[in-house]
């Protein structure tokens, strides 16, 4: 064969194998879901999941001011089946677009259906090849579809607001930063249960425009605690202070706010009745050891953290370094009763592993977690779980002593 | 003139040959057997890699102008070559199958799964006909390519996991016990045993024999310590159980990565970078098996062969694709069954009986 024959039929192959693209997906053909809510169905066992969309036209221009299109930056849909493949498809049967996953931020889920069980939803999203595994998942005691439909954050597109909720969470430090990856893990663990944050509605949003729509309170989503889970159905609540404690067994806690009464300077008065303090925990390390003696199973928790007081809202006449030192010991007790509170929920309320203590044991005994990890579920609730805390406040930050008034 | 490659080709394709499919189906297979373990299976799996290609370079530094065919044909005769030689065909085409699951499952499964699977299949063994079409020091050099897109990935990879990294997860150390770990790494075995096999192949067009020795267990350890950072992720980040889960664990690992606020999920950046070491992979079972065939029948020139064998291993892989289960049941079953005895057992024998026909490859 000449060379240019071969050429031609180089040339030849090329068109045909060129002329498209297989499974292509045109930007502007695809509905890109930012935020997806699951409830039950009207019908029972059936699943309804609303879906929030964004409209890329009305997404441009300033925050708040849309330069296009209907104005709504976002286009909320629902849809119901008896699995959660089926409501899809359900909505697919009016879209003008092809539902998209690959930037869905966050899965809100309905107590409801969160009670009954989340496998389907846990097996589904990890199954779509679209889905981001570090789609944050979280359960509401509200309809899912109304925090789906909320306006809130600063964003244009709620779901993105609610994504970047849990990107800065650290801040607070109030509730688990469970994603697709974390839930698997969990939920496949052979001794840890899941945990998911719990979303509610609040009237947050203060608009300065008077006389605007939004004048006084709107609500927004927020952080309130923790859905604790059996396996894939959901038991009951963790409370702030407990989800607080959590924290420290699950995940790193970067920063945390401890406000406390002010003491008082006079030694014959306990507290001051007037003003409070606020600590911030800007270092810390948390550790938990088994011990096994051949018959029991204990734990020791130890906080170590370091402390900086970053407010003084009372007027005292104690200097910093007394100040501080007085509230060592409060600010210890504080952080041992959160974690007590805890330890205590997770082991006698819900009498799950949410805690990562099988994981642990398993560690560093891996002979005796042998025998006893079919037996972990009834030894769970009588471990003793000792909590050690050591608390320094370290820093008064900038003010070498607190504030007096002059005259 | 015989075409020769340098040392540094020899290790780039080694570390090619094993690593796409290694960092992911294998350690899929290893974490639903090893548990956390699955890191130690690979080292483990390393270690018997090295011990391998020291036996075959140690076997052909007798006859370092000769493959391995060609190497029993003059040591035992002809039909001894002749059936050296079909092994190899046998191997490479499992090895060439074992490549399309892992070429096909990372692109179809995660990309395009509307694309028909011949297409895949059609697209990966043209660019291995194209390839060795021109010659081995083609492909070699694009191993070049290939190793500088394992090392980028490796260190974006890392980049976009190790915040998520919990080494609790990678413990206890042998949970499932050492023997039961050593057996697990029979998978990652599988992966070494197609550089090993490649490698007996190819070894006399080396440029420097006496350096190969070393460039061989070289590329072995080398690529053994770019795999073995998958399994420690993988492990720490997604836990054994989550890998255990997947058929392509390195596209969930990868579904899992990010850096900063920019740069999310990596599969397009992984698919960029892992492609070329699939496609050096079956550029290489291509070559090796055509190589084979053309010494089995008695051609001077491998190049008429290439077509037939592409035929006959793009119809093999097609139909091994074809059902996930069909696939993940050879990979994880069948395949070190077959894998394991051939690329064991071939250097292991060559290289004993060898000392039988000591005055033959003395006098050679």
């Amino acid at each position: 064969m000449t060379r240019s024959r071969r050429f031609l039929l180089l040339l030849a192959l090329s068109l045909t194998l060129t002329t498209g693209c297989f499974g292509k997906h045109e930007i502007d053909d695809l509905a890109m879901v930012m935020a997806v809510g699951l409830d039950p169905g009207q019908t029972p066992g059936s699943v309804r999941i609303t879906a929030q969309i964004a409209r890329p036209s009305d997404v441009r221009g300033q925050t708040g001011a849309p330069t296009a299109g209907s104005g709504e930056p976002i286009w909320t849909v629902s849809g119901e089946g008896d699995t959660i493949m089926a409501a899809i498809r359900s909505i697919a049967r009016f879209s003008s677009r092809r539902v998209f996953w690959a930037h869905n931020q966050i899965i809100i889920i309905n107590e409801k259906l969160a009670r009954r069980g989340i496998k389907d939803a846990l097996d589904f999203f990890s199954r779509n090849h679209e889905l981001r595994m570090r789609t944050w998942v979280v359960v509401c005691s509200e309809e899912a579809r109304k925090m789906v439909t909320l306006k809130t954050g600063l964003e244009m597109i709620p779901g993105v607001s609610l994504h970047k909720l849990f990107r800065y969470s650290q801040v607070v430090s109030e509730a688990p930063r469970t994603d697709m990856r974390t839930l698997s893990a969990a939920y496949l663990s052979e001794s840890t249960h899941p945990v998911l944050a719990r979303v509610q509605s609040r009237s947050r949003l203060i608009s300065v425009q008077e006389g605007s729509q939004e004048h006084g309170s709107n609500p927004q989503v927020e952080l309130s605690g923790t859905a604790v889970f059996k396996k894939d159905k959901m038991l009951g609540w963790l409370d702030m202070e407990q989800s607080r404690g959590l924290l420290w067994f699950i995940e790193p806690v970067e920063s945390r706010i401890v406000v406390l009464p002010c003491p008082s300077g006079d030694p014959e008065q306990n507290e001051s009745k007037n003003g409070k303090i606020s600590l911030e925990i800007k270092h810390n390390t948390f550790e938990v050891t088994p011990h096994y003696d051949g018959k029991k199973i204990s734990f020791t928790a130890h906080l170590n953290a370091d402390i900086d007081l970053v407010e003084v809202g009372c007027e005292t006449n104690l200097s910093n370094y007394d100040l501080m030192k007085q509230l060592e010991s409060k600010v210890r007790a504080k952080l041992r009763r959160e974690i007590d509170n805890t330890v205590q929920a997770a082991q006698h309320t819900y009498g799950v592993d949410i805690l990562e203590l099988g994981k642990i044991f398993h560690n560093v005994y891996p002979a005796e977690w042998k025998k006893i990890s079919k037996r972990w579920s009834e030894l769970f609730p009588t471990v003793d779980v000792r909590v050690e805390i050591e608390a320094g406040i370290k820093s008064p930050v900038l003010l070498q002593k607190p504030l007096q008034p002059g005259k | 003139m015989r075409v020769q490659i340098t040392n540094g080709m020899l290790i780039a394709l080694i570390i090619n040959m094993v690593y796409a499919k290694a960092i992911g189906l294998t350690q899929g297979i290893m974490a639903r057997e090893a548990g956390a373990d699955m890191w130690i299976a690979t080292l483990l799996a390393t270690a018997q890699g090295m011990f391998v290609m020291w036996v075959i370079a140690r076997t052909q530094q007798r006859l370092p102008q000769l493959n391995f065919i060609e190497h029993a044909s003059t040591l035992f005769g002809k039909w001894a070559g002749r059936l050296v030689g079909i092994l190899f065909i046998v191997f490479f085409l499992g090895a060439f199958g074992s490549v399309m699951i892992t070429f096909v499952y990372h692109l179809m499964d995660y990309f395009l799964p509307e694309m028909p699977i011949l297409i895949f299949v059609i697209v990966g063994t043209t660019v291995g006909v194209y390839a060795i079409y021109f010659g081995l020091e083609v492909v070699a050099r694009f191993a070049f390519v290939g190793l500088f897109s394992i090392i980028a990935l490796n260190v974006l990879l890392m980049l976009g996991s190790l915040k998520d990294f919990d080494i609790r997860e990678l413990l206890p150390v042998f949970q499932n016990g050492f023997v039961h770990t050593a057996v697990a790494s029979r998978h990652n075995d599988t992966d070494w045993a197609m550089a090993t096999m490649m490698t007996a192949m190819i070894y006399n067009h080396v440029k420097s024999p006496i350096v190969c020795t070393r460039s061989g267990v070289l590329g072995i350890l080398y690529g053994g310590l770019s795999i073995a950072m998958w399994p420690i992720l993988e492990a720490g980040v997604l836990s054994p159980e989550v890998t255990s889960q997947y058929i392509v664990a390195c596209m969930q690992m990868a579904r899992s990565a990010e850096i900063g606020l920019f740069i999310h999920r990596y599969e397009m950046i992984m698919v960029a970078f892992f492609a070329t070491s699939a496609l050096v992979q079956t550029a290489m079972c291509l070559f090796c098996a055509s190589l084979a065939a053309s010494q089995v029948i008695g051609l001077k020139d491998y190049r008429p062969l290439v077509l037939p064998i592409a035929l006959l291993f793009g119809g093999f892989g097609y139909w091994t694709v074809l059902d996930h289960n069909q696939a993940m049941n050879m990979l994880s079953k069948h395949w070190p069954m077959v894998a394991l005895p051939l690329a064991f057992g071939i250097p292991l024998l060559l290289y004993l009986l060898g000392f039988l026909r000591r005055k033959k490859w003395t006098n050679h």
